[in-house]
């Protein structure tokens, strides 16, 4: 009984120790999620920006406008912190698209670059100007304590279509009921004539005896 | 710019706490009776609704009709996220599935029981396309009637993807993507067909879906629940049309006899018992609130885990707010060279998140064992496991609506605007004036809202004292201070809810 009250009391002292070590708090904002804003007090259209950590770094990426157009000028901003100084990192960065393929992932072939940038007022600022509507990947890369960083950031320029999304379950769901009705006519194709089998054999059975 | 939510304040948790040393004393100290004072009455007693009530479960158009708007909605919300804007709150998809279902449906247990599975679009749609029927007697060729194996007719499937829809709803964020939300509403579609298709019964609404079995258990704490009118009328019953059905309505999709019923777990409202019985016997009842959990539910090892992943991942919610949670999952991902969304970091949180509390109250039980009196030793832990999970309930129940009230009350969504405007053509995303208007415009004062949460959480650990009462009286013969490791696992639940609602919290959109 004894230990059983300190193994008790043991487990509630680190319980209730996690608790009083955490003091009150603020609230967060998820990394890797875009987050759409309007600053009626700028002339900057509204923006998207990406929050990610690579390495040592904080990354944060803004879109100009949020849904660019085909053959409209918008621009990325890029900021990038240490995680842990929080030092603005001010060395070179190369920005460069590729079309948001999954063939494209592991090919650089297809890749182009958009340009390098210095930074301007603790920001890395590159235009572009897209042709075709699509979605692409833009790379921000950089080199920092000798290691080089790739950032990859989708942007989506024009409408996406998603009827290949939807297509693609239906496509599913009358895959699984196709393949479930053939195997369910084979089960009573086969029932039947298992079943006529049995019938035969019981009548030649009885027509013996007779 | 992030909004956030101010806390429960310091006057309402000390009120709580003085709340919860008071119930902790009573039940340690008042022994609980042998049998727990139920009421119940059906809603076709009740004069001036009996026959409205009666009509109404006897008939399938209602029910039909509920359906159809139910599928109509569910097809918007697809439509919307697939072809609506990528802004979350401007989108149909993202601002109906989680600023309203998500949080709503868990209040709406407490008025209308499982009723939810009953017009679950999931299920419908599978059925038309399976069966062509909703309830009837189907011979569609598209149905295997395989036998699911043994190994998964438990609720650990449910858990799983329970434990799966966390962590796309916290961790890859599909509750700020239209697409992803719309998306996920497909799959789960797929896989309700693709369970329909291969397995005999509803496999998929008793042991797969995170949403029915949370309803299910949850709704053991509703006031309301489909039960025979009369008891008698059940015991002499011979036939049992109510668990195999008759020649057109179909059996019991989740093979529950209603005149032995004790639990809503498995319920999914779905009528058929209700338009099969001959005697038209089974009506919604109203009965004393908590009377499952406190005393009638039986113990399962799988309920027990499925209560207990709820209870933790309710919190969960709440500790994915906090900044020190993002602290950790960074110097994590750092740790281990992740990068981006840090997915690999969060799941590693997740599981840990998971698991800990549960090995917490498994160590609990263990202590309770040596705790108990020498004839009682002999006890096995798995029963006073499973046994005692009940408290979770009304624990993870009660922090989950005082949680999701922030998210109600405080994040007003222009409906007007998205009903006129569902898939957000053209829309910009918020600006800070509406941010603000957003913030402060709440459907109910500050102060009712603080006083509606702390209110929930000492209700919430007055239920799980209750539990404990009874279930240590009637299964054990025992008083509470033979359980006190569960009394302080309680303690400690609803203490750490407590704490987590004293946080400002994010808004979530």
């Amino acid at each position: 009984m004894k230990k059983s009250i300190q193994a008790m009391l043991g487990l509630w002292s680190v319980f209730h120790l996690l608790l009083l070590v955490s003091l009150p708090v603020s609230a967060h904002h998820v990394l890797g999620r875009p987050a759409y804003s309007l600053n009626e007090d700028s002339n900057t259209p509204p923006s998207m920006a990406v929050e990610t950590q690579v390495g040592n770094f904080f990354v944060t990426y803004m879109a100009f406008p949020a849904f660019p157009k085909a053959n409209e000028q918008g621009r990325v901003n890029l900021y990038a912190t240490r995680i842990d100084t929080g030092l603005i990192f001010d060395g070179e960065v190369r920005f460069y698209v590729r079309d948001d393929h999954w063939l494209q992932s592991v090919s650089k072939d297809s890749e182009e670059q958009l340009g390098t940038q210095l930074i301007d007022d603790g920001v890395y600022r590159q235009g572009f100007r897209f042709n075709q509507e699509g979605s692409y990947i833009i790379r921000a890369s950089f080199e920092a304590d000798g290691e080089p960083y790739e950032i990859d950031f989708p942007l989506q320029v024009g409408e996406i279509s998603r009827v290949s999304t939807l297509g693609s379950v239906v496509g599913i769901v009358v895959l699984i009921l196709l393949a479930a009705n053939i195997i369910q006519s084979r089960r009573i194709v086969r029932a039947k004539v298992q079943s006529a089998s049995a019938e035969n054999a019981k009548n030649r059975h009885n027509g013996k005896s007779i | 710019m992030t909004m956030t939510h101010p806390g429960l304040p310091m006057a309402w948790a000390l009120w709580v706490l003085t709340s919860m040393v008071l119930c902790t004393a009573w039940a340690l100290l008042a022994p609980a009776p042998t049998e727990f004072t139920t009421r119940r009455r059906s809603f076709q007693s009740v004069p001036f609704v009996a026959g409205l009530s009666r009509y109404l479960v006897v008939h399938s158009w209602p029910l039909l009709l509920l359906k159809i708007l139910f599928v109509g909605v569910f097809l918007l919300v697809i439509a919307a996220g697939l072809w609506g804007t990528a802004i979350p709150e401007r989108n149909l998809a993202t601002a109906l599935t989680w600023n309203l279902w998500w949080s709503g449906i868990v209040i709406a247990i407490l008025f209308t029981g499982s009723a939810w599975c009953a017009v679950c679009p999931w299920d419908t749609i599978a059925s038309v396309l399976v069966k062509f029927r909703l309830w009837r007697r189907s011979q569609s060729n598209s149905l295997l009637r395989l036998t699911l194996p043994k190994k998964l007719r438990n609720l650990w499937p449910a858990i799983i993807l329970f434990v799966a829809l966390s962590w796309l709803e916290l961790g890859v964020g599909v509750t700020a993507s239209p697409y992803a939300t719309a998306l996920m509403a497909m799959l789960m579609v797929v896989f309700a067909t693709l369970i329909m298709v291969l397995y005999k019964d509803k496999a998929f609404c008793r042991y797969f879906c995170p949403v029915g079995r949370t309803v299910g258990v949850y709704s053991q704490l509703a006031p309301i629940a489909l039960r025979p009118v009369d008891d008698d009328i059940c015991s002499r019953c011979e036939t049992l049309e109510c668990f195999h059905g008759n020649d057109s309505i179909d059996a019991c999709p989740t093979l529950l006899v209603m005149g032995r019923l004790q639990e809503s777990t498995y319920c999914t409202s779905c009528g058929n018992c209700t338009q099969s019985c001959p005697s038209q016997n089974i009506n919604w009842t109203m009965r004393s609130p908590s009377v499952e959990v406190i005393q009638e539910a039986r113990p399962h090892m799988d309920e027990a885990f499925f209560m207990l992943t709820l209870l933790v991942l309710t919190s969960f919610h709440g500790v994915t707010m906090l900044e020190d949670w993002q602290y950790s999952i960074s110097q994590l991902g750092q740790l281990i060279g992740d990068s981006g969304q840090l997915l690999t970091s969060f799941t590693v949180g997740l599981l840990l998140s998971w698991l800990l509390p549960i090995l917490f109250y498994f160590s609990l039980i263990s202590v309770c064992l040596l705790w108990l009196p020498s004839g009682k030793q002999a006890l096995s832990r798995e029963k006073l496991f499973s046994s005692f999970a009940f408290i979770s309930i009304p624990l993870a129940f009660s922090y989950h609506i005082a949680h999701n009230l922030n998210h109600l009350l405080r994040e007003g969504t222009d409906w007007m605007a998205l009903i006129a405007n569902p898939l957000g053509i053209g829309s910009l995303p918020l600006s800070m004036v509406e941010k603000h208007q957003r913030h402060s415009g709440m459907w109910l004062s500050q102060e009712m809202l603080f006083s509606l949460q702390a209110l929930l959480l000492v209700v919430g650990f007055y239920l799980s004292m209750q539990v404990l009462r009874y279930r240590a009286r009637r299964l054990f013969q025992l008083r509470v201070y033979h359980f006190v490791p569960v009394l302080l696992f309680a303690i400690s639940v609803t203490g750490f809810n407590l704490w987590l609602l004293m946080q400002d919290m994010v808004m979530r959109m």
